[in-house]
């Protein structure tokens, strides 16, 4: 939480409460209204993993699911995300496990530098929520709006392609064991 | 060491992990208790007289801690660069849009915003100098009084020019523009300064030169480097303009002014208006040759606006000189460089250093000619390329240049490229498709004279894990991945078994800035040296134990190897025996960038001498119409010595590619009077996933003989340079017309489609 | 941004209290893609901001022979549905080559109608579809054109106390077919140039009944080529007629020079992409013609 947002020094601005479920735990904060989401995220709770790159809509740094959508988190004032359901890149791992796509991503070098995988890992991510075997072009849309400098968007496109493939696996041996 | 076990293998980059979960730190991530936000105030004007500056309303603004000017700074008020130019806080005149002028720290970013509006400051606007060519006459007014508006004017001859121009079949005169390109790494700049307990000052700066941010800071404190410590966390890309300080010695300076940690993180559109670009030039280029299309002469006049301040204009522009007849044999070669200044936006170092022009020149002008004389694009190539043993125009003997050619020769059989006919030229009556190739070399290294050399220290522990410490900047460009698998490699370990500390100057020796594809060579080295240390005594205490000759011995895989077989023992029992008997396992290196002396003299004023070549081939299908152009398929063949991290090399090359068709396509900083009009990443067009075609890339090895490690050359800076001619002589394939100005934007296709022939 | 009352009523009738309340001191935030961005470059300062999120108004339906098209629907949610793809598909394209797919999932229709920008990427489909909006104030309802509801860049006829409730289409013959065409500086996340929507109805003798040609980006508003469509109709479809019609409608429109085009180029790319919308129209006509 950065320092004095209800110091005496300075008249507080009223604040909003807000209630939401974050990566599985239900959570409360009061910040500003004007405070947007990634803002709420990255200064209120501490998850820095959500990265600020324009704080205009048009880099995808910030892409958060919110209600099993991807959205810029930029974009969104804290108090218009009370009662959803937020995901950010801290929420993918689960019992000290990555998901496939996070390990995918670290395989086939699917970034250099790091700062929009976390945006970049949520697109996918909502992705392959809804289609199990994506082609290059429903990967290419599903990133349209994350913008990459350091890479040509090739290892993403593997990378996700190899993650559905190991989650395909997967869920085949689950249906069989299910029978 | 023949097969390698490590090096060239795909691996994971250590801090993947980190990365993929969120966990990764970079300056804006960093929180530290009592923080205060910083930010700076930055002149609107292109130009203007400050004619008042007065700071004490928002001194008394509550919560804000410290409100700075110029007469606030300890020590030295500048930028430290080859001119110690450019203030740190504007004395008396604002020169760009973007020169600082005052600086605050708050409680936070609305007690910020609220004392930079309370700063009062009376501008007097002036007249602004925009045009380079008009800031060089003699009668012009001073940028930056005192000093010349013309920064820099050298002239490079070898041969005779003008007898060889004489004397030539074909002579071939153009004029070439680039435009202002911003690096646009996704993590704009920042720094956070905080105060030590004995009154020091460390700052996290995301930078490419941690030792020389320490210098700059403590120059403008006052204070003595001992007393200023860096950081580098990780670091959201950089790109060479990273490698010119920016708001770090302002945190620094901050913190010490508030006493107390302040985190000062641009904006992206402050990022956009204030940092560096790369130089927008005018190039005036004259090629002479033979009716066979053998190369008589090249005459060029590089023309470089700097903006108001020196930055690293001096080195780009000189690299651009070094490299602006190619990779091919010129032996009668003149080159005029000159930088100017104006109150244009300040450039610097952007990938490349002034390469990425010159190619578009130097490459444009060779398809010009091989058009002219009606020569395939390949053949006349490969007819003046370099080879191993030429002595180039810069006086540089080629040590290895088999890449050049045989770069040319794969990306042409990647596309098929004597089929390309067969391919549809017209597949609709608007459209029309071509193909282009570029080939080009980049030096890797400072360049010759030139303080180049790095450091590291390694430590095994006695449970045979290591610590490699390393002041080397990691942006992305994957050093401390190379660093970890060399260390890897000769110590016979993986490379999960190696933490690399991330730069940080008070653990490591300086190993220089993270620019000009230097790091692999002399960090690598460095590495490879304390490892071979550490190694000597490890096999030291097998052959101790064992009573086997030295020459038999080997570490692989965790174990001692005895004849190519792996012995019980492993690489941990000696570490522990190390640790138990007394033998420090703890190397410490510093590798000096390699120039051998048993050489001719090199003409060339801090030339490289260690080339990456490569070849890449568009294919474009223009749109006669709109103009626009859809870059359809590119391949690419890059020599990089040795590969020594396949994920690296192959995402830098991609990731070069991209940048390098943002540069040819959309990408350009729109300046009017000084002003930038596309300061956001709304309108400065950088490509997304879809515009960019899917890459055919083969790595070729040629290792290089002297001062590489493994014959490893580096690969960062090759990748951006040939997108650009490749897809201007793709575009001149398709309308048979060629182009001379970069971007090719639509609107600067479509003329040349209407032109009569 | 400065600091304002946030609400979120739980009803329309509510939010409808509400602004007439706030008036001009308030604004409606849907998607917020637009308004935050206002915000923040303090180009607008509401003291009070109402969401809509809570008043449903996000439903798709036909009612009566009117597809009805609430105004927070998503542009995500457009994309999804199915009868916008049988009735509307001009409209789809227009969202499928809007920004990417976050934005889409916040960008609301009723938000790209308000925000009145003349590069707005929905406005000319829904203009050549004809469609109307519905306004709603605490004094009632009123419904207009939707082509009516511009003044200028940024300007409409929305009164300070107004919310815009719905969007209407009216069901089309299935002679009619339309094609929307962008034209931008990259494949996504690109504000149009110039953008269009043609749409043509015919009769069996390819001679032209009815014709809509909406073009944004090259006026103060989005705009009708109101004599290009004349010169259409009545006429038996031709390549000449088409390039006629395109040449006019270049004449009607009064773009400006910006970072993304010039004057000049929006001039050309409009005849030049408004020939393309028209025969590629002309050549869906065909298809569904010869399919049925
Ligand atoms: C990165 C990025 C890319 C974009 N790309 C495109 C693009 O390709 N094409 C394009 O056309 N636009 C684009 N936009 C602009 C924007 O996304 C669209 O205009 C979007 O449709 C606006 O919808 P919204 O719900 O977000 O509007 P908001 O921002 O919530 O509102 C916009 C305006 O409309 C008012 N308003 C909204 N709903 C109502 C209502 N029911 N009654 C009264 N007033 C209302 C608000 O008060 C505000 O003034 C882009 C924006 C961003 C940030
Ligand atoms: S930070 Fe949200 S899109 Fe760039
Ligand atoms: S990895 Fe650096 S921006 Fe994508």
């Amino acid at each position: 939480m950065l320092p004095g947002k209800n110091s005496e020094e300075r008249k507080p601005v009223d604040e909003v409460e807000i209630k939401l479920n974050i990566n599985g735990n239900v959570t409360q904060v009061k910040t500003e209204a004007s405070t947007t989401l990634l803002y709420m995220l990255r200064d209120d709770l501490g998850l820095t993993g959500t990265k600020d790159g324009c704080s205009s809509g048009d880099c995808g740094a910030c892409v958060v699911m919110v209600d099993n959508k991807p959205v810029n988190s930029c974009m969104m004032l804290a108090p218009q995300a009370e009662g959803t359901t937020v995901i950010t890149v801290e929420g993918l791992e689960k019992d000290d496990e990555l998901h496939p796509l996070q390990r995918a991503f670290g395989e086939t070098w699917a970034f250099q530098c790091g700062f929009c995988t976390p945006g970049m890992l949520i697109s996918c991510y909502a992705l392959l929520e809804t289609n199990d075997d994506p082609s290059r072009e429903e990967i290419l849309t599903a990133i349209a709006g994350n913008f990459c400098r350091c890479t040509g968007y090739q290892g993403v496109v593997n990378a996700v392609q190899r993650a559905a493939a190991e989650l395909r696996t997967k869920n085949e041996d689950t249906e069989k064991t299910d029978v | 060491m023949s097969d390698l076990a490590i090096v060239g293998k795909w691996t994971a980059a250590p801090g993947a992990r980190e990365i993929v979960t969120g966990q990764a730190r970079y300056c804006p991530d960093i929180q530290l208790p009592g923080m205060a936000c910083g930010k700076l105030l930055y002149s609107p004007y292109a130009r203007a007289r400050i004619v008042k500056l007065n700071v004490s309303a928002a001194r008394k603004l509550p919560g804000v801690f410290a409100v700075i000017t110029h007469e606030d700074i300890p020590g030295e008020n500048s930028y430290l660069y080859a001119e110690p130019d450019q203030p740190l806080l504007a004395v008396d005149e604002v020169r760009f849009q973007g020169d600082a002028v005052a600086a605050v720290a708050a409680i936070d970013a609305r007690a910020a915003d609220a004392a930079l509006a309370a700063i009062r400051v009376e501008y007097e606007e002036l007249p602004g100098i925009f045009n380079p060519l008009e800031a060089m006459q003699p009668t012009a007014d001073q940028v930056l009084k005192g000093h010349d508006n013309v920064m820099m004017s050298q002239v490079y001859r070898t041969g005779d020019v003008d007898a060889a121009i004489e004397s030539a079949d074909i002579v071939i005169e153009n004029t070439y523009r680039t435009q202002w390109a911003e690096h646009a790494y996704l993590e704009v700049e920042g720094g956070v300064g905080l105060v030590d307990h004995d009154g020091g000052i460390t700052v996290y700066s995301s930078c490419q030169a941690p030792h020389r941010d320490r210098m700059q800071i403590a120059r403008a404190l006052g204070m003595s480097e001992s007393m200023v410590r860096v950081i580098t966390p990780y670091i959201g890309g950089a790109f060479g303009a990273k490698d010119e300080a920016h708001v770090q010695i302002h945190a620094g300076l901050l913190a010490h002014a508030a006493q107390r940690p302040v985190h000062l993180i641009r904006e992206r559109r402050e990022s956009i208006l204030t940092h560096v670009k790369r130089h927008p030039m005018i190039i005036d280029y004259t090629t002479a040759a033979t009716k066979e299309g053998q190369l008589l002469a090249v005459k060029a006049r590089v023309i470089a606006d700097g903006g108001p301040y020196s930055n690293s204009t001096h080195e780009v522009v000189n690299k651009c000189g070094e490299f602006i007849g190619g990779p091919y044999n010129v032996e009668n070669l003149e080159v005029e460089k000159i930088a100017v200044r104006t109150n244009n936006p300040i450039c610097g170092a952007f990938r490349g250093f002034g390469a990425p022009q010159a190619a578009f020149v130097y490459e444009s002008q060779m398809d010009d000619l091989a058009h002219k004389l009606n020569i395939d694009p390949l053949q006349i190539r490969l007819l003046n390329g370099v080879e191993t043993g030429t002595k180039m125009y810069t006086g540089v003997v080629v040590r290895e240049a088999s890449g050049m050619k045989e770069s040319l020769n794969k990306a042409a059989k990647l596309i098929d490229w004597e089929k390309r006919d067969e391919i549809e030229r017209n597949p609709k009556p608007h459209l029309r498709r071509g193909f282009g190739m570029a080939t080009i070399l980049k030096g890797a290294g400072l360049g010759r004279g030139l303080n180049d050399h790095a450091g590291v220290v390694l430590e095994m522990h006695r449970d045979g894990s290591v610590v490699l410490k390393s002041a080397a900047a990691d942006m992305g460009q994957g050093i401390i991945t190379v660093m970890a698998q060399l260390a890897a490699e000769r110590l016979g370990i993986d490379i999960a078994s190696i933490r690399v500390a991330r730069a940080d100057t008070e653990k490591a020796p300086d190993a220089g800035a993270s620019c000009a594809s230097r790091q692999v060579m002399v960090s690598g080295n460095a590495v490879l040296e304390a490892a071979d240390s550490i190694r000597d005594t490890l096999l030291g205490l097998a052959v101790r134990k064992t009573k086997i000759s030295k020459d038999r011995l080997d570490l692989r895989a965790g174990h001692l190897v005895v004849d190519g077989k792996p012995h019980e023992m492993t690489v941990k029992d000696l570490a522990l025996r190390a640790g138990v008997w007394g033998y420090p396992l703890h190397a410490e290196s510093i590798s000096h960038f390699e120039y051998p002396t048993d050489v001719p003299e090199v003409t060339y004023r801090y030339s490289t001498e260690v080339f990456q070549f490569c070849t890449h081939i568009a294919q474009v299908l223009v749109d006669c119409e709109t103009g626009q152009v859809t870059v359809e398929k590119l391949v690419a063949v890059h020599d990089v010595g040795k590969m020594i991290n396949p994920g690296g090399v192959y995402g830098q090359i991609e990731g070069g590619i991209a940048q390098g068709i943002g540069y040819a396509l959309t990408e350009e900083l729109i300046v009017q009077n000084g002003l930038t009009k596309n300061p956001s990443l709304e309108n400065y067009i950088i490509p997304m996933a879809f515009d960019i075609p899917e890459l055919e890339m083969e790595v070729i090895e040629f290792p290089e003989p002297v001062g590489a490690p493994l014959g490893a050359k580096g690969i960062a800076e090759a990748p951006i340079i040939p997108p650009a001619p490749a897809i201007r002589n793709a575009i001149y394939d398709a309308l048979g017309k060629p182009l001379y100005q970069l971007p090719m934007t639509p609107e600067r296709i479509l003329p040349v489609v209407n032109l009569d022939d | 941004m400065e600091e304002f009352n946030y609400l979120a009523p739980e009803s329309f009738d509510q939010a409808v209290v509400a602004k007439s309340q706030h008036a001009e001191k308030s604004r409606v935030i849907a998607g917020g893609t637009d308004l935050l961005l206002r915000m923040r470059d303090k180009v607008v300062a509401p003291s009070v901001l109402i969401d809509l999120r809570h008043t449903s108004l996000d439903k798709i339906l036909i009612s009566n022979g009117v597809m009805i098209l609430g105004t927070s629907a998503s542009l995500s949610q457009i994309l999804e549905n199915s009868e916008i793809t049988q009735h509307f598909p001009a409209l789809q394209t227009a969202c499928r080559e809007f920004a990417g797919p976050p934005i889409r999932n916040r960008a609301t229709l009723g938000g790209n109608i308000v925000n009145a920008s003349p590069a707005a990427d929905l406005v000319p489909p829904l203009m050549a579809y004809d469609a109307s909006i519905v306004l709603r104030a605490s004094g009632g309802d009123r419904a207009l054109p939707l082509a009516e509801f511009f003044t200028g860049p940024g300007q409409s006829v929305i009164a300070p106390d107004e919310i815009l409730m719905e969007i209407q289409i009216p069901l089309l013959p299935a002679s009619s077919a339309a094609t929307f065409i962008k034209l931008g500086q990259r494949r996504s996340m690109a504000i149009s140039q110039v953008n269009l929507t043609a749409r043509l109805s015919m009769n069996n003798s390819d001679c032209v009944t009815d014709a809509r040609i909406a073009l944004g980006a090259v006026a103060p508003t989005p705009v009708r080529a109101h004599s290009a469509e004349d010169a259409l109709v009545g006429e038996k479809l031709s390549e000449d007629l088409i390039r006629m019609a395109a040449k006019k409608a270049r004449e009607e429109i009064t773009p400006i020079s910006d970072v993304r085009a010039s004057l000049e180029y929006r001039l050309e790319m409009t005849e030049v992409l408004v020939r393309r919308a028209l025969i590629a129209t002309w050549k869906k006509q065909r298809r569904t013609k010869t399919s049925g």
